[in-house]
């Protein structure tokens, strides 16, 4: 099936006017008659047993209909969150530890933030008041909040029977051959890198609203979920036990996502319960504060990097072993990000013979870890580019050099890596040399001496990146030709802002030959979708996209018989071809949008062909992630002044595969870089050694802002679409924050060489740097 | 309660709310203009960013009592008998929203902005935009979009 012209134009979103007008329907939006609202009480204290719980002055609290603590929610015979990482069996074959995490501590909190009770009240004030009045009599434990403490003898014991606080271990590589590789070397580097535990903090803030309808005995929850059968299956089946057709999951406009709106949490189960108990809406938003405390957070390792190369500087072996930071439960697939999650790219896009990971994932008196925008592999690029950075210093190798060297060369594709990874296409020399001369090497070192003259300090670093994507491997796409000839198309993954609707539209319209107008986009609704794979590893286009094509495959099968059927020939004479069925050499024809509009109404064709013939329905499953890849390239200038970073120059190289549309995937590499920034320069989530959260409001936490991102020049490698999927596309949401951190990082350190960096890890703030420079 | 009386959108309103009831809450719970969003609780993020008597207001950090007798406009106001307005045209042509969440408050501060008809370039409109958020677009189409619909809106009057 060949496409029209409007895939790869960069068509601007048909989203874009709800949003623009004040019209979007974000969960808080949303009221429901007679509804009431929940608050929840949370654990000031990061470990702490709960002696006894007074709920009688909340109860007795104007408004409030209902107080629940964990005793009442155990009483319900509810089960805990599940965690479905597929990771799940230690290295020796032991099961991985996988503690209760009910939707209410029960009689011991975890870490700050925890949920002890629900309020449900006539108002919001009111049933924030009630919260304040529920006395919780608790007894203080000791405190582990660093993952490497958390594992040495005699640490704070989070789970009682869970020794060393050691959830799971995981490996993967070749450890002899590894080993034999290092034995071997001319040279061996090893580092300890740090990566920076992250808050995703969309701006829209997570919330939801439970119904429930006594007539149907159905549910229906509203909620900022970038995930919602999956979410569905867990709060239905695991949590409330009921079937999961007895839970409608809606998902309206979601306010970004990130990760951090993908896997389960507490509060939409509490609310569910309610609502059923109650009979009434019950409706629940976060404040930012909560937000903080409570949504899952990202990354958070410590790795020891270890790299053998040859006197030449030929990568010989590369060793990774990682400690993970999973907070104080397992969140819905928190254990995969530090094991596979990071294992997978590692070696990057480079020829290693041997490369060998080692993960250990530990529980901290700290909020749940999970996938946060890109999920193991920004962590693997920046242990990999850092320790290379690392080795070209030390051993005075020209680091663009030593990296071009080392790369994975296009003549011996397809190959597998050593950690496993299928790559099929790509040509990481010619992106890397794209990338190269797009950063005027040539101007550097006026633009170098500009920044000398006037006390600064300039640096330079380029590194390639490689990923997977493809997330939740399959996706469904539906098809609905209605009565005013207009098409449904509904698809199973969800937009948290990325646009689905136009480019979705856009790939439908041009197999199908008909105009965009005419398509109405559906998502977020499972009672629309039978399933879907939620919003995460990038997935959108490359698995939903693959679903609307195959959708659409289908579409054309069926509308050849009917075109057959109207033209009155053989189907096998028909050919389709621009959105028109037609027989060569003659003037017989029909296009896709009159099969449309004869079906939609006729009874002479629904009699011969049956009600709603032209509404189909597909499934596409990836068998392979496919790996995007690029180089990206920043200018920094340093202030030694004040430790300031500006962030002069940056350039952004990807392979995507395919372009469906520029000025999107333009928006998702901008996005990413920007976070990726944001990692390298300022974020980070602290905790004080009581477990409490330093970091837990946008005062205490930094998010980029606008005179803190540069201008990205962008530009794509096109000429190797993947063959792992129909469109050829390789995911595009996650890149920049795979390749934004190290690049940033190794310019500092370059714009840093006269200084000794050793000590530093990210958040590389102007205070560190202003350290390092006056060595204090 | 307190009656509160004020112009929003150029519709006089008068209501009786409770004193403590902010701006932003008013004009989402009271009025129903659910353009103007609320992304914190510590006056950051500029989500909920209206006009008061011409200047941006962070409507979190607001009173409605204390806009009594003032004329407010909310991101609800832009759009002139379905025509967009300039500054939405532009954001719409460059890409300046992604999950919109932002999307009202920067509308309404780059408005602000351009009606000042000073001369901006990016890196002012960059300062000037320190009081929002924006966790999607990485901020390079928004400022792309502020200088071109600013531009429109200054050969337009
Ligand atoms: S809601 Fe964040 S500044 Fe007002
Ligand atoms: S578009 Fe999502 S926060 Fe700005």
């Amino acid at each position: 099936m060949k496409a029209l012209g409007s895939i790869g134009k960069s068509i601007k979103r048909s989203e874009d006017k709800r949003f623009l007008t004040g019209q979007g329907k974000y969960v808080d939006d949303i009221n429901l008659p007679n509804q009431v609202y929940a608050a929840f009480l949370r654990s000031p204290y990061a470990h702490a047993i709960i002696n006894r719980i007074d709920t009688s002055g909340a109860l007795g609290s104007p408004g409030v209909s209902l107080v629940v603590t964990g005793t009442d929610w155990l009483k319900e015979n509810y089960g805990p969150l599940p965690c479905t990482s597929r990771i799940n069996t230690f290295v020796g074959g032991e099961k991985m530890k996988v503690p209760p995490r009910h939707c209410l501590a029960i009689d011991r909190v975890r870490f700050v933030g925890e949920i002890v009770a629900m309020v449900v009240a006539e108002t919001k004030p009111s049933a924030l008041h009630a919260v304040e009045l529920i006395e919780v009599d608790y007894e203080e434990l000791e405190v582990v909040t660093d993952p490497e403490e958390a594992l040495k003898p005699g640490a704070p014991q989070i789970w009682d029977d869970i020794p060393n606080n050691l959830c799971l271990d995981f490996e993967l590589g070749d450890r002899i051959k590894t080993a034999a590789a290092f034995d071997s070397a001319h040279y061996i580097i090893s580092r300890k890198i740090k990566n920076n535990r992250v808050a995703g903090v969309p701006i829209e803030p997570r919330g939801a609203i439970a119904n429930y309808d006594d007539d149907t005995k159905r549910l229906t929850l509203f909620n900022s979920s970038q995930n919602i059968h999956e979410n569905r299956d867990a709060y239905a089946i695991d949590v409330l036990k009921i079937e999961k057709e007895k839970l409608h999951h809606v998902a309206p406009d979601i306010g970004g996502g990130f990760g951090v709106k993908n896997g389960t949490y507490p509060e939409p189960p509490l609310i569910l319960h309610a609502a059923k108990k109650l009979c009434r809406p019950v409706k629940w938003v976060a404040d930012r504060s909560e937000s903080f405390l409570s949504d899952t957070q990202g990354r958070g390792q410590v790795s020891t990097v270890s790299l053998a190369l040859t006197k030449e500087g030929k990568f010989l072996g590369l060793r990774v072993e990682t400690v993970g930071n999973l907070g104080a439960y397992c969140g819905t697939i928190g254990p995969f990000t530090p094991t596979a999650g990071t294992a997978r790219t590692q070696g990057g896009p480079y020829g290693f013979a041997s490369i060998y990971y080692y993960a250990k994932v530990v529980f901290t008196n700290t909020a749940i870890m999970a996938p946060y925008r890109g999920a193991g592999r920004p962590e693997a690029a920046f242990q990999l580019e850092r320790i290379i950075e690392e080795t070209a210093r030390e051993l005075d190798f020209d680091p663009i050099e030593l990296r071009k060297k080392n790369l994975i060369q296009a003549k011996t594709l397809p190959l597998r890596t050593a950690m496993g990874l299928d790559i099929d296409s790509g040509n990481f020399v010619e992106v890397f040399d794209q990338a190269l001369s797009l950063t005027d090497r040539t101007g550097f070192s006026a633009r170098a001496s500009a920044a000398t003259r006037r006390g600064k300090l300039y640096g330079f670093a380029i590194a390639p990146y490689l990923e997977c994507t493809g997330g939740g491997s399959k996706e469904f796409a539906g098809i609905t030709v209605r009565d005013d000839n207009k098409i449904e198309l509904s698809v199973g993954s969800h937009s948290t802002g990325t646009g689905h609707e136009t480019s979705f539209a856009q790939l439908l319209s041009g197999y199908l030959g008909i105009g965009v107008d005419s398509i109405v986009f559906f998502q977020g609704d499972t009672d629309r979708t039978p399933f879907g794979g939620g919003h995460g590893g990038s997935r959108g286009m490359e698995v939903g996209g693959s679903a609307v094509y195959e959708a659409a495959s289908t579409f054309i099968k069926k509308g050849r018989l009917l075109a057959a059927y109207i033209l009155g020939v053989e189907n096998s004479r028909l050919q389709f071809s621009n959105g028109v069925f037609f027989v060569s050499g003659t003037d017989k024809s029909v296009t896709s949008e009159d099969l449309i509009a004869q079906s939609a109404g006729s009874e002479v064709i629904n009699g011969e062909f049956g009600y709603g013939y032209l509404n189909v329905s597909a499934t596409f499953e990836r068998e392979i992630m496919s790996i995007p890849n690029g180089c990206h390239a920043c200018e920094v200038e340093v202030d030694p002044e004040t430790g300031g970073i500006n962030i002069v120059n940056y350039w952004a190289v990807d392979d995507f595969g395919t372009i469906v549309n520029g000025m999107l995937t333009d928006g998702q590499v901008m996005g990413a870089v920007a976070q990726g920034i944001g990692q390298a320069l300022m974020e980070e989530s602290v905790y004080a050694d009581s477990g409490q959260l330093m970091t837990g409001s946008l005062i205490d936490y930094a998010l980029p802002r606008a005179f803190d991102v540069p201008n990205i020049r962008i530009q794509y490698y096109e000429e190797a679409p993947t063959k792992k999927n129909p469109l050829g596309v390789k995911g595009a949401g996650e890149a920049g924050c795979v390749a934004a951190p190290h690049v940033v990082f190794n310019a500092i350190a370059d714009a840093l060489r006269n200084f000794n960096i050793e000590s530093l890890d990210m958040p590389l703030t102007s205070e560190k740097i202003w350290r390092t420079i006056h060595r204090r | 309660m307190t009656r509160v009386s004020l112009e929003v959108n150029g519709k006089k309103t008068s209501i009786d709310i409770p004193d403590n009831t902010l701006l932003s809450t008013f004009l989402r719970e009271h009025l129903n203009l659910k353009g103007t969003h609320i992304g914190c609780d510590t006056s950051q993020c500029g989500a909920c960013v209206v006009i008061v008597n011409g200047k941006t207001v962070k409507s979190c950090t607001m009173l409605a009592l204390q806009a009594a007798g003032s004329r407010v406009e909310t991101v609800e106001s832009l759009c002139d008998d379905g025509k967009l307005h300039p500054m939405q045209r532009a954001f719409h042509e460059y890409h300046a929203l992604q999950c919109g969440f932002c999307t009202p408050g920067m509308l309404m501060t780059a408005v602000a902005l351009a009606k000042k008809g000073k001369e901006i370039d990016e890196l002012s409109v960059r300062t000037e935009l320190e009081g929002n958020l924006c966790r999607c677009t990485g901020y390079q189409n928004i400022v792309a979009a502020i200088l071109a619909g600013a531009k429109k809106m200054r050969t337009q009057t």
